[in-house]
């Protein structure tokens, strides 16, 4: 590790910018509010910040490949509601004068492999037919929002039982089960990206998808991975959210993706693709909740929380071309 | 030997998770144990007639509830109105006397007084639409429901009563300066609070014949 010297100080404190900008944030909201530092609160912001921690990990290795997925909040809602509906109505056929019945356990599965597909698709069009990830992932957003609809028929599903609560709203050995869940998840991620090859690959075809490509990388197969890994991720969030809701509601999910990719450039990684972590993408979380908990306790108005947030990611941006120059 | 063995594993693991997932029963069955289906026209006629309509003589006096709500908005707040969530808005099941001072398209203007307040109101007349009848009572509870569906068919079923028993009469007869006694359901702002100008979503009008 290079020593911290007067002249490379400036580089290497920009190493720790995500840290430090959560450092002087909690620092401002617990001066502000005395309710901020408190033990329940903190719980709150971890189970609330779980499920942006579930998609904004699969959409930091979409980015990492230089991609996007806009798709993510709509396939939240549509893995949630498909999840709900199983649970609660399973599957009719008259013809065969058969009733399946889902346990929460298949409910769930069939919620995760729902998102699977539906991320394997994006990275198929994408791959396949060369659509940008943008308009490709944009389309998805749409039909998986109209089959949410359709699915739902524009009504919530709810009374979905406790033992399906649990997922969302339970605690095991004294911590949410939420934040277990996306601790889970970013233990694996964080794996997948350091320790194994496709996480070599994801981070090579990033940083140069050519030489990625000549180096005998199978670009197409890995970035369907990874679009594959992002939608069972958005399951999950759907999951979780539907369970801390007792509810699968059509709407879930509506801006979800900006939530997620503000997580993913404020963690420092790169739209450009080939530079980020897993872990500063975590910390982009962090900070996205912690903005949006501390704007609530001091009692801000809704719509300057939006605009707080939006400058917030557009300073992240900024911070992140700054860097990528150097 | 080892792809074999794989595969093996892997069906296995399928076979272990289908087993845990799904069940199957005989739809007759099924369909038989299931709940009748909701109506949700028959509940509110109930609601309506059994529950609703005696909670009425119960109702604040507007303009005591307005007067109140002006120097002391939690106890306005906390001792008359009625919500499901924890939101800001929240429901009051109101009452009172006024005059009629205008018919519009949508609502009649009246003016009610008591011996210290004078309010401005407006009873709709057109639009009898939303939750705030079912929510202003305080007397359904959303447990008594298997699906928000139903709960919400609720409201516009008792919305519908109004529309179609209380409304027609009334608008047939009422003309500027008959006095009317009303009851019916605000809604109100916690966070932001605005007492002018407020709408009476009706459960009861008649009009008051000997001035």
């Amino acid at each position: 590790m290079q020593a911290l010297t007067l002249a490379n100080a400036p580089k290497q404190l920009a190493k720790f910018q995500s840290l430090i900008a959560l450092f002087f944030l909690c620092l401002v909201i617990s001066l502000l509010s005395d309710k901020f530092l408190t033990v329940a609160n903190g719980w709150n912001v971890l189970r609330q910040i779980s499920v942006n921690i579930c998609i904004s990990t699969g959409m930091t290795l979409v980015v990492l490949t230089a991609g996007i997925d806009l798709s993510v909040g709509s396939v939240l809602a549509l893995c949630g509601a498909v999840t709900a509906g199983l649970l609660k109505n399973g599957i009719e056929l008259p013809s065969a004068n058969l009733f399946i019945g889902f346990t929460v356990f298949g409910s769930i599965i069939s919620g995760i492999v729902l998102g699977t597909l539906l991320g394997w698709f994006n990275g198929f069009t994408i791959t396949r037919f060369k659509v940008p990830p943008f308009v490709a992932t944009l389309a998805v957003l749409t039909i998986a929002r109209g089959l949410t609809m359709l699915w739902t028929k524009g009504f919530p599903i709810s009374g979905l039982g406790s033992n399906f609560a649990y997922v969302g709203t339970g605690w095991l050995l004294g911590i949410p089960v939420p934040v277990w869940i996306s601790a889970v998840i970013v233990l694996l991620a964080h794996m997948l990206t350091r320790k194994t090859p496709l996480g070599r690959y994801i981070y090579a075809i990033g940083g140069n998808e050519s030489a990625a490509r000549l180096s005998g990388i199978r670009i197409n197969r890995v970035k369907m991975s990874v679009y594959a890994i992002a939608g069972a991720l958005a399951a999950i969030g759907g999951i979780i959210v539907t369970s801390r809701l007792d509810s699968a509601q059509p709407n879930a999910g509506i801006t979800y993706e900006l939530d997620a990719i503000a997580a993913v450039v404020i963690g420092g990684t790169s739209l450009s693709g080939g530079r980020g972590s897993i872990l500063g993408t975590v910390l982009g979380a962090i900070i996205i909740g912690v903005l949006n908990n501390g704007l609530v306790l001091l009692n801000v108005s809704p719509f300057w929380q939006q605009v707080v947030k939006g400058l917030v990611i557009l300073v992240a941006v900024i911070i992140d071309k700054a860097n990528s120059k150097e | 030997m080892k792809k074999t063995l794989k595969y093996i594993l892997g069906l296995a693991a399928l076979v272990f998770v289908a087993y845990n997932s799904v069940y199957f029963k005989k739809l007759d069955a099924v369909r038989a144990s299931a709940h009748k289906q909701f109506d949700a026209s028959a509940y509110a006629r109930k609601y309506y007639d059994t529950r609703l309509k005696p909670a009425l003589k119960n109702a604040v006096e507007i303009n005591q509830l307005l007067a109140l709500a002006r120097v002391d908005k939690e106890a306005a707040f906390n001792r008359h109105s009625h919500a499901l969530g924890i939101g800001n808005i929240r429901y009051f099941l109101v009452q009172g006397t006024g005059e009629i001072t205008g018919i519009n398209e949508n609502d009649v203007a009246v003016i009610s007084k008591n011996d210290s307040t004078q309010s401005a109101l407006k009873i709709a007349t057109e639009f009898v639409f939303g939750n705030a009848i079912r929510d202003a009572s305080g007397l359904i509870n959303l447990n008594e429901f298997s699906s928000t569906a139903d709960f919400n068919n609720v409201s516009a079923e008792v919305n519908k009563i109004v529309r179609n028993e209380v409304l027609p009469a009334f608008k047939s007869t009422a003309k500027k300066g008959d006095r009317v006694h009303f009851v019916g359901a605000i809604e109100l702002n916690r966070q932001h609070l605005k007492l002018d100008d407020l709408e009476i979503i009706p459960v009861a009008l008649n009009l008051i014949k000997d001035k």
